[in-house]
């Protein structure tokens, strides 16, 4: 304690030699405290900002800005960043369940190369849900015999085949 | 052969030395104005007698079947109509089409000479010459605008009388039906 006592002491003189009345007054009240209690010198900083004028001040009463949006964000959810990758999601509108409808739009537009700047990509999935899962097209046991066989077209009646039919007409 | 299209060409040959016009298959005809034909197709219909016509039609069936290089019922509608319009044109008849109303097989003969108000005398023409094409008996009733309704001679009766009733083509086409022989 007389070590800093002597410094400060020191230091309040060589104040006074500077600035005469001003700084008196508070480097005795500092000089005071640490006298008396049991201070550290943290202390000291701790008491600065109070000293400041008009800092308080503005953080209490702040300027009303001309701007129609508020100055902070509000707790609801709402405010969330419309980047959010999972509000920005198409199937956030979506009548369909998100598991149906991602693969369906995903996977095309890897496939496509464009460029990565719309919705983020979502991991391709190994398996495509059940329910939209092409049907295999593989050849059944039946034969396939009825697909090779040459169609057949209704061949052009002759003279004598129309001649035939008209001549058979009878009153009903 | 030929390509079974008709060839018009050289199928008159008129003899002014001897004052005769043949066909090329040596029937002697002659040129009437349709004004003078109106009249004896008229009086035959009165009568009750149209065998002139119809014997005029065989031979334009005749005609026809000279210039086939098949028999008519093997061969298509289209190639048929193709001869019996040129020969029904050079005889001065008109126009002759086919048409086909369900199983019936109809014939239109358009720009025909003006005989009778019935049209007995074209449908007795036509009746004659179908016949001699087909070798069957066929009757050619009339249904109004110059269209002929190609039938069997055996209802061709009935069928004039709906026609004389106020029915028209489709009516009548609609009270017939296919009945095979038996």
């Amino acid at each position: 304690m007389t070590d800093r006592e002597d410094r400060l002491r020191s230091l309040l003189d060589k104040v006074r030699a500077k600035r005469p009345e001003e700084r008196e007054t508070h480097a005795a009240e500092a000089l005071e405290r640490l006298r008396t209690a049991s201070g550290t010198v943290a202390a000291a900083p701790s008491s600065i900002p109070a000293e400041r004028p008009s800092a308080p001040s503005q953080a209490a009463e702040p300027t009303p800005f001309p701007s129609a949006f508020p100055t902070q964000l509000p707790s609801s959810p709402l405010s969330d960043p419309p980047t959010s990758p999972t509000r920005d999601s198409p199937t956030r509108y979506s009548s369909q369940p998100p598991r149906v409808e991602r693969p369906l739009s995903v996977e095309p537009r890897a496939r496509s190369g464009r460029p990565a700047s719309g919705p983020p990509v979502v991991p391709p999935r190994s398996r495509r849900p059940e329910s939209i899962r092409p049907q295999s097209v593989a050849p059944t046991g039946q034969p396939i015999v009825y697909a090779t066989d040459q169609p057949e077209f209704p061949r052009p009646k002759t003279f004598g085949e129309l001649l035939e039919l008209t001549l058979s007409l009878r009153p009903r | 052969m030929h390509d079974g299209r008709f060839d018009p060409s050289g199928f008159y040959e008129f003899n002014l030395t001897g004052g005769t016009v043949r066909t090329r298959n040596g029937e002697r005809v002659v040129v009437l104005s349709e004004d003078v034909l109106s009249s004896l197709v008229a009086a035959a219909a009165r009568d009750g007698d149209l065998t002139p016509l119809r014997r005029l039609g065989e031979l334009l069936g005749q005609q026809v079947l000279g210039s086939l290089d098949r028999p008519a019922s093997v061969l298509s509608a289209e190639a048929v109509l193709g001869h019996v319009s040129a020969v029904t044109s050079l005889f001065g008849w008109g126009r002759l089409t086919f048409e086909r109303w369900g199983s019936a097989l109809v014939v239109a003969l358009r720009d025909a000479p003006d005989l009778d108000e019935d049209e007995l005398g074209a449908a007795a023409l036509l009746g004659g010459m179908f016949s001699e094409i087909s070798q069957r008996q066929v009757s050619c009733v009339p249904t109004g605008e110059s269209k002929f309704i190609m039938v069997d001679f055996e209802v061709a009766e009935t069928v004039w009388g709906w026609f004389k009733d106020g029915a028209d083509l489709p009516a009548i086409v609609g009270m017939l039906e296919t009945k095979r022989a038996s």
